[in-house]
């Protein structure tokens, strides 16, 4: 690294000491003298700066105007320049040319050039290395404005961008504060989660994951992922780079798409004070309707009584006896309690933020400071984080520019505690827990007492499947702490002037990420001897990132109708992260939370560990873009990669790219179309390499045992060597076309892509155990991910006083295997004979997503109708003339089919419900989604927005559904089993109770429905406060807005909600389910925007 | 100009050849929180924590993902057999065993865990003779008795996989990286079992008698050790001159005896553990618990002795309550409530808490031993008044009701195989060895004693599956797991055994 960092500053010195050295002798001492007035009434102006400027505009001398607006200033080489500035008038540079007098009259800078901005011919998107005019991109890409989503009330960007760009797909993983998003770039071109795609903020990536040998206690990295915690209101704009092409430029960590966000930065002018507000409020929708107590109390007993036959023993299950003789349990079981509306409260979040930005020509600032706070809708849930932020911009000259930028932000996330499985998430557990159950404990005389009520154990049974939720969203902790720090340094040298531009940036990334949890008795119940008790756990992690950029960018002044730019760019990462964690129990005091505190940490479940990764890449890239008359464009580029996840044997991998486009409408015979603004056809093709998840696969490593064996420590080989891991290469092959059309008016984009991944990456690849192992990380073999993306932005209507804007995307994607390794598996891993299974095949050639099972044909309304019945309809008979009655799985498990029974279809007409009765019910694939809106101004001061999205053709299996009607265990269910099958001839659609046995949930398309759904996922009214109010409140611009979100969702799913839970398709085994118990929370956001 | 470009060409040009060199260096990292093998293998401390490391792998899958391998070896040992019952916390795949409908996709078939250690054996089976060349200090003999251990402790474990699944794939070789991987078929039983006689002997020449320390030698392998293992194998393939033989080398040893009788012998046999009549155990200690305790406390727990233990196996006296069998009431069970007490208790009447459950997982004790001599002794034939005696002594000891002495001729071989049978019941309960015992002995020429496993599976499949349980056990196939489904997925050359296709 040193070296590296060594030959980035000796690059730049050579750079910066050059035009010193080349510097001509000053050829004579010239003092020049004068006076400067407004141009307007001729008043002296003081504290003009007056500078003696050279040929690449940089300052070498300078002075001030006194009071009375004169000056002296002595000239070191009259080939230079004199310039004289002032902030609020326009800058004046004259030459020499022999004179020693300049009486200067500075003219006031209209408001317009107040905010000029810099860049001039057209709106450019910048890669992240070079920028390039719209109009002449050959690659797929989607910009979005952050203004266009500033009203919504989210906490970080990536939430505000749901559905807003085609082929992007954002889906949380929970809606409590601070969790994270997991962001797919048209689908997932690798069979993992965790295919996150690159952000790149301000021209260098950003660390976005968390090392995998972290476990933060409890959650999943994705719970993590709030790590993109730049503020909303910091940001500028964002680019996504979709196609291989655009993304080679980034190398192997870009392979699922970048995400480049760009930051304010400083303009010229006077300082400029913003001050924006948000406040919003979120409330819980009603979930779905489960049993009180009463109801409850009736069911348990029914069900275990089907199972066993004797009615349940109350002398020992005294949680249903109600029985007033005894107040203890009387009371404490005897309850109606509504467990989800006492861990539910009414969400508020508050956010400011505070800008200045301003500058003259040489230096130029933007610095924020913002605060965000927010109570989830959970009791417990919340996020507050402070950031603060300054870009600075020097101009030494016109050739040597420097940037400095420092963002700071710290985070405090207090998370519900989760003991682990989604299953025992504090909602679901209350959403499952006994209702007839009381919060509070009533005591042996049947007095409530202000003490939780949390047995050790009941019939439901314990700590962790189930736990008193309102102690534990009171009492236990489970909160993220996180600081980080991003200093970034970019320093830019033109070597020729606006033809050969060297710039070096170099970024350090400092991430404290802390998380601090604790698990007390009072919610637990446990006995005092278990390591459930008073549980204190304390994580700590540090991330120290070092990256630099060395750019070299080649602009040369070719003859007329040609243009060329070069890029050669070296970039290495070296990324290091250190964690450390401690987990004890069994403290004095459901108050003493800290592992510090003296407590219990011998066990092999209590334990200190630390880890250290590190991993680094380097990368050199060179690209080239060339035009022929603005007709013909063509771009092509290579990128080496190496990366220290890899042996020797196949660390290093070269990424070819090329793009072209061929901008139709410039040709001659479509000059005569004067409808068409513009039409341009681009093809690319582009390879990118994945680099492992892991660091150190490819040695076979040897860990120490967790525990001693008769005090000695042992050590076993923890992984094998993995020397066949090698590049997962990803061939993205793309076709777009741009039109924009009546006075650009209609502006059209389809792409059409594939993108086929070779060697695909699976990781924790089933293998046959007989190996000592259970997975290991393998390339498979070869996936297609392919598509279309259609986005339609329209002004329909364009007058004075109205402009309606209606904007439109599309887009369809599948994933399909074309070749697999013999390693993979052919079906998924599970269990068809028991219950709650779905069955999903490895189709080569075939779209993932399909789903297999039985299909549900109502109930058994008496013995007489589980008779058998052959292909005709006619009953089955015995050998001795006997009925034969529907047998489950015969003669394996060979159950018979009792009335109440969930019946299933007989496909084959054997008598016998096995797998040879399963039948596709459906795919999770959705056929298409998208989003759509209007945007309505009146008199550029009142703006309408609204915005809707939708999926079409998407079915999913909803798990919810399955739990909380199965009546399999002791879990509450839903009102819906009220009308379950109880005595022979009840015709229901809701089969008998039956404890733990019988097959009445198995994986039917009683649960598989189709999520299609279209949702109003925003309106937002805006006001701008016109000039005239402006003036009289002293103000640069004022705005106020209201946006309500997640309106109403118009769908025939009868799940929570159709969007919400499946992250989407990972694998070809992923069955989509939707185990979300909670829909997503409705907001309502007031806000206000302000700068003076 | 052209100067300048040249010279910054030229400085670029040097950088990056500069870079070149040191990249290589650059890009080349090394694991900080473990080790590497190429670093691993130099020492015999080394080799050492490498053998340590297998042993611990008995008490727990040190991946953190799987069942403890005593949790598999007492389910799969107890669940098919007659003296438990299920509680109600009982999984549905533990209930699926009991009720003899076990199948292919039963997560308690799963053979990983056995695998698991086989392959920490195979590595250091591999891997430890080239210390020789990196350790002066380690001498052949050492290195030997070290590899000794690792052969019987393969050995051990697939004689478990034999007796459990019969044909099983042989993997000898360590998985060191992916280039290792394949996908082999089964091995018959009757190599494998070859094989294992191959380890053992080996094993038993290179052992080494005694680790200085007492603890030690019940903890880790010592010549003894691989004598009993010896037995057990020889007994399994009906070679009884050979387990006899084995059997007096521990007996004649005197290195062993049974403890006595008196109030503190649960205390010192099974609390403490590592007792004069231990020969190996499994060393569960506070800082490495086992998994019995939640499966087997009264409160939701999953297995329960049945009560058929009580009133047939130990029987009660009921005129003279002073008599009891001491192996019953308050050894294998606490009757109020028919828990699996062994595991439970620190005496006969207190119970262990949850973080003091390291009772020890038996392998071999001395009682076994004698048993086994027993039972071969009754096959050779015409020693059958040797085999009541050592009955006898292990009777006394425990001081065994008179109801359960069936008084057998010493010379009919099949009565004294009943009378074995159940005394090793008695002394060896809840030890995972009852199926076993009872498959051994049914099995034996050609199952001529089959009458043995249907009479047990009779007593103890519930009433609604008596006939289909018996009809598949009529089914020899089916007294051998299928193996767990998601193994044939991941390996196409793997066959699923008979009974269950």
């Amino acid at each position: 690294m040193k070296k590296l960092v060594c030959y980035l500053f000796l690059s730049m010195l050579v750079g910066f000491l050059q035009p010193v050295l080349a510097q001509d002798a000053p050829t004579t001492q010239i003092t020049l003298r004068g006076k400067i007035t407004d141009k307007k009434d001729k008043s002296p102006i003081a504290h003009v700066s007056v500078a003696e400027v050279d040929k690449d505009g940089r300052i070498v001398r300078g002075v001030t105007t006194d009071i009375e607006g004169n000056y002296a200033l002595r000239i070191t080489n009259t080939k230079h320049k004199i310039s004289f500035s002032y902030i609020g008038y326009k800058t004046i540079e004259e030459d020499l040319q022999g004179k020693t007098t300049f009486n200067v009259q500075l003219e006031i800078a209209n408001a317009n050039s107040l905010n000029e901005v810099i860049v001039v011919g057209g709106r450019r998107t910048d890669n992240g290395n070079m920028s390039v005019s719209d109009k002449n991109l050959t690659i797929a890409s989607a910009k979005i404005q952050a203004k266009d989503l500033e009203e919504m009330g989210s906490s970080s960007i990536d939430q505000a961008l749901q559905g807003r760009l085609a082929g992007v797909d954002i889906t949380a993983s929970s809606g409590d504060p601070g969790a994270g998003m997991s962001i797919r770039i048209r689908g997932t071109s690798s069979i993992n989660a965790g295919t996150n795609p690159l952000i790149v903020v301000d021209g260098m990536p950003y660390e976005t994951a968390i090392p995998s040998d972290f476990n933060f206690g409890t959650a999943d990295d994705q719970g993590y992922a709030q790590l993109l915690n730049i503020a909303p209101s910091d940001i500028k704009e964002i680019v996504v780079l979709k196609d291989a092409a655009a993304t080679a430029m980034w190398g192997s960590r870009a392979a699922s798409g970048v995400l480049l966000i760009s930051t304010k930065r400083g303009i010229i002018g006077k300082p400029s004070l913003n001050y924006t507000f948000k406040g919003t409020m979120s409330k819980q929708p009603e979930t779905i309707p489960m049993l009180n107590g009463n109801q409850y109390s009736n069911l348990i007993p029914e069900e275990v009584m089907n199972r066993t036959g004797t009615p349940l023993n109350t002398q020992n299950v005294k949680e249903f006896a109600y029985d007033p003789n005894d107040p203890y349990y009387y009371n404490n079981y005897g309850q109606n309690t509504n467990w989800i509306d006492a861990i539910t409260q009414t969400g508020y979040a508050q956010d400011h933020n505070l800008s200045i930005t301003g500058g003259g020509q040489k230096a130029r600032y933007f610095a924020s400071m913002g605060y965000f706070n927010q109570t989830g809708t959970t009791i417990g849930t919340g996020l507050t984080r402070i950031n603060t932020r300054i870009n600075l911009d020097y101009i030494v000259s016109e050739r040597i520019k420097f940037r400095t930028d420092i963002a700071y932000t710290f985070t405090d996330n207090p998370k519900g505690y989760s003991p682990g499985s989604t299953a025992q998430e504090i909602r679901n557990v209350a959403l499952n827990k006994m209702p007839n159950m009381s919060i509070y404990e009533y005591n042996e005389q049947g007095i409530l007492t202000p003490n939780f009520f949390s047995p050790a154990a009941n019939i439901q049974g314990q700590y962790p499947v189930t736990y008193n939720p309102v102690a534990m969203a009171n009492a236990a902790k489970n909160r993220v702490y996180g600081n980080r720090i991003t200093p970034h340094f970019n320093i830019s040298y033109e070597i020729i002037p606006r033809t050969l531009i060297l710039t070096g940036d170099i970024q350090f990334d400092i991430n404290s990420t802390k998380n601090n949890t604790f698990l007390p008795q009072i919610a637990t119940g446990r006995p005092v001897t278990e390591t459930v008790v008073n549980r204190a756990y304390n994580g700590d992690y540090d991330g120290f990132n070092v990256q630099s950029k060395t750019n070299l960018l080649y602009t040369p002044q070719l003859k007329e109708n040609h243009t060329l730019t070069t890029l050669v760019s070296f970039q290495t990462y070296d990324n290091k992260t250190i964690s450390n964690q401690a987990l004890t129990s069994n403290s004095a005091s459901s108050l003493l939370q800290d592992p510090s505190v003296p407590s219990r940490t011998q066990n092999q479940d209590l334990n200190i560990g630390a880890g250290y990764a590190q991993t680094r890449t380097i990368g050199l890239l060179w690209n080239a873009q060339y035009a022929y008359k603005e007709r013909y464009i063509i771009n092509a580029g290579i990128r080496m990669d190496a990366s220290s996840r890899f042996g020797p044997a196949n660390r290093y991998g070269s990424f070819p790219s090329i793009s072209t486009r061929w901008r139709v409408s410039s040709e001659p015979f479509m000059k005569s179309i004067k409808q068409i603004n513009e039409l341009s056809l681009r093809a690319s093709y582009g390879q990118s390499g994945n680099a492992p998840r892991y660091d150190y696969s490819f040695y076979n490593n040897y860990a120490s045992n967790g525990w001693s064996y008769q005090g000695q420590g042992g050590v076993f080989p923890s992984s094998m060597e993995l020397s066949n891991l090698k590049w997962e290469v990803i061939h993205g092959l793309n076709f777009g076309v741009n039109l924009i059309a009546f006075k650009q008016r209609v502006n059209i984009d389809l792409e059409v892509y594939r993108n086929r991944t070779k060697d695909l990456l699976f990781y924790g690849l089933q293998i046959p155990s007989f190996t000592g192992y259970n997975s290991v990380d393998m390339n498979v073999g070869m996936l297609d991910n392919q598509g279309w993306e259609l986005n339609i932005m329209t002004t329909p209507i364009k007058t004075k006083d109205w402009v309606v804007d209606f904007n439109f995307n599309i887009s369809q994607n599948q994933n399909i295997i074309r070749e697999m390794s013999p390693f993979y598996p052919k079906q998924n891993v599970t269990a068809l004979t028991a219950n709650g299974q779905y069955q999903a095949f490895l189709q080569i050639n075939n779209p993932f997503g399909s789903i297999y099972g039985y299909r549900f044909q109502g109930v058994y309304a008496d013995k007489a109708a589980t008779i058998a019945t052959d292909a005709k309809g006619a009953p089955i008979i015995g050998p001795n003339g006997q009925s034969v009655y529907m047998r489950f799985n015969y003669p394996q498990t060979d159950y018979v089919f009792q009335p109440g029974d969930a019946k299933y279809e007989d496909i084959n007409k054997d008598g016998s419900i096995d797998y040879k009765d399963v039948v596709y019910l459906g795919n999770s694939n959705p056929k298409l989604s998208g989003g759509f809106g209007p945007n309505i101004t009146f008199k550029g001061n009142f703006k309408i927005s609204a915005f809707f999205n939708f999926r079409y053709g998407y079915d999913v299996v909803n798990g919810t559904q399955m739990t909380t009607t199965n009546m399999y265990g002791f879990n509450n269910q839903s009102t819906a089993v009220l009308r379950r099958w109880r005595n022979p001839g009840d015709v229901t659609d809701i089969p008998r109770a039956i404890w733990n046995a019988g097959f009445n949930w198995l994986g039917s398309d009683r649960y598989v429905e189709d999520a299609s759904f279209l949702r109003f996922r925003s309106i937002t009214a805006r006001y701008t406060f016109t000039a005239k109010t402006l003036k009289k409140l002293k103000l640069k611009s004022l705005s106020t807005y209201l946006t309500a979100e997640n309106l109403i969702t118009f769908t025939k799913y009868t799940g929570q909600d159709p969007e919400v839970a499946p992250r989407g398709i990972s694998g070809p085994f992923t069955i989509v389910t939707d185990n979300s118990t909670t829909p997503p929370v409705s907001m309502i956001t007031f806000g206000i925007a302000t700068s003076f | 100009m052209t100067k300048r470009k040249i010279i910054v060409g030229f400085t670029i040009v040097l950088a990056f050849s500069m870079l070149a060199t040191s990249c290589k260096k650059w890009m080349t990292l090394q694991p900080q929180d473990g080790i590497t093998r190429q670093e691993f293998w130099q020492t015999k401390e080394q080799i050492q924590s490498a053998v340590t490391g297998s042993y611990a792998s008995l008490l727990g899958d040190p991946t953190g993902n799987d069942k403890p391998l005593s949790e598999y070896l007492f389910l799969w040992g107890e669940l098919r057999a007659d003296m438990i019952t299920n509680g109600l916390g009982v999984t549905n795949d533990e209930l699926d065993i009991i009720n003899v409908n076990t199948l292919p996709t039963n997560a308690n078939t799963k053979w990983a865990s056995v695998y698991r250690t086989i392959n920490y054996c195979n590595t250091i089976i591999d891997f430890a003779p080239s210390v020789i060349n990196n350790d002066k200090t380690l001498t052949q003999v050492q290195l030997n008795a070290y590899l000794a251990e690792a052969r019987a402790l393969r050995g051990l474990m697939y004689f478990y996989l034999v007796k459990s699944f019969r044909d099983v794939p042989l993997k000898l070789k360590a998985t060191s990286s992916d280039q290792d991987l394949q996908q082999i078929p089964k091995t018959s039983a009757d190599t494998i079992l070859k094989v294992i006689l191959a380890d053992l002997k080996y094993a038993d020449s290179n052992a080494v008698f005694s680790y200085g320390n007492s603890m030690v030698d019940k903890g880790r392998i010592t010549k003894y050790t691989v004598k009993a293992m010896l037995a057990d194998v020889y007994l399994w393939m009906d070679n009884y001159t050979d387990a006899v033989d084995a059997c007096n080398f521990i007996i004649n040893s005197n290195q062993f005896g049974l403890i006595k009788g008196d109030d503190g012998w649960f205390n010192t046999l099974y609390f403490k553990g590592n007792s004069a009549e231990s020969i190996f155990e499994f060393q569960y200690d506070n800082q490495k618990l086992n998994s019995f305790f939640s499966m087997l406390t009264t409160n939701r727990g999953r297995i329960y002795a049945s009560p058929y233990v009580m009133d047939q196996i130990y029987t009660i006296d009921y005129v003279d309550d002073t008599k009891k069998d001491i192996r019953g009431e308050g050894a294998s069970i606490r009757t109020s409530d028919n828990a699996i007490w062994k595991y439970l208790g620190v005496t006969s009447n207190t119970g262990r808490t949850q973080d003091a459950s390291f009772a020890h997982w038996f392998v071999y004790r001395y009682a076994d031993i004698l048993l086994m001599k027993a039972e071969a002794l009754n096959q050779i034939g015409g020693r059958g008044t040797e085999a009541i005696q050592l009955i006898n002594t292990i009777r006394n000891r425990a001081g065994a009701l008179a109801a359960t002495n069936t008084n057998p001729d010493p010379s009919n071989k099949n009565d004294m195989t009943d009378y074995i049978l159940a005394e090793r019941a008695r002394e060896l309960s809840f030890e995972g060895k009852r199926w076993y015992d009872v498959l051994r002995n049914a099995k034996r020429n050609n199952y001529e004693r089959k009458d043995i496993l249907l009479n047990m599976v009779s007593r103890s499949a519930p009433g609604a599956r008596q006939q289909s349980a018996i009809n598949k056990y009529k089914n020899p196939d089916a007294h051998y797991f299928p193996i767990y489904f998601n193994e044939l997925l991941l390996n196409p050359n793997l066959v699923q055994n008979p009974f269950y296709k």
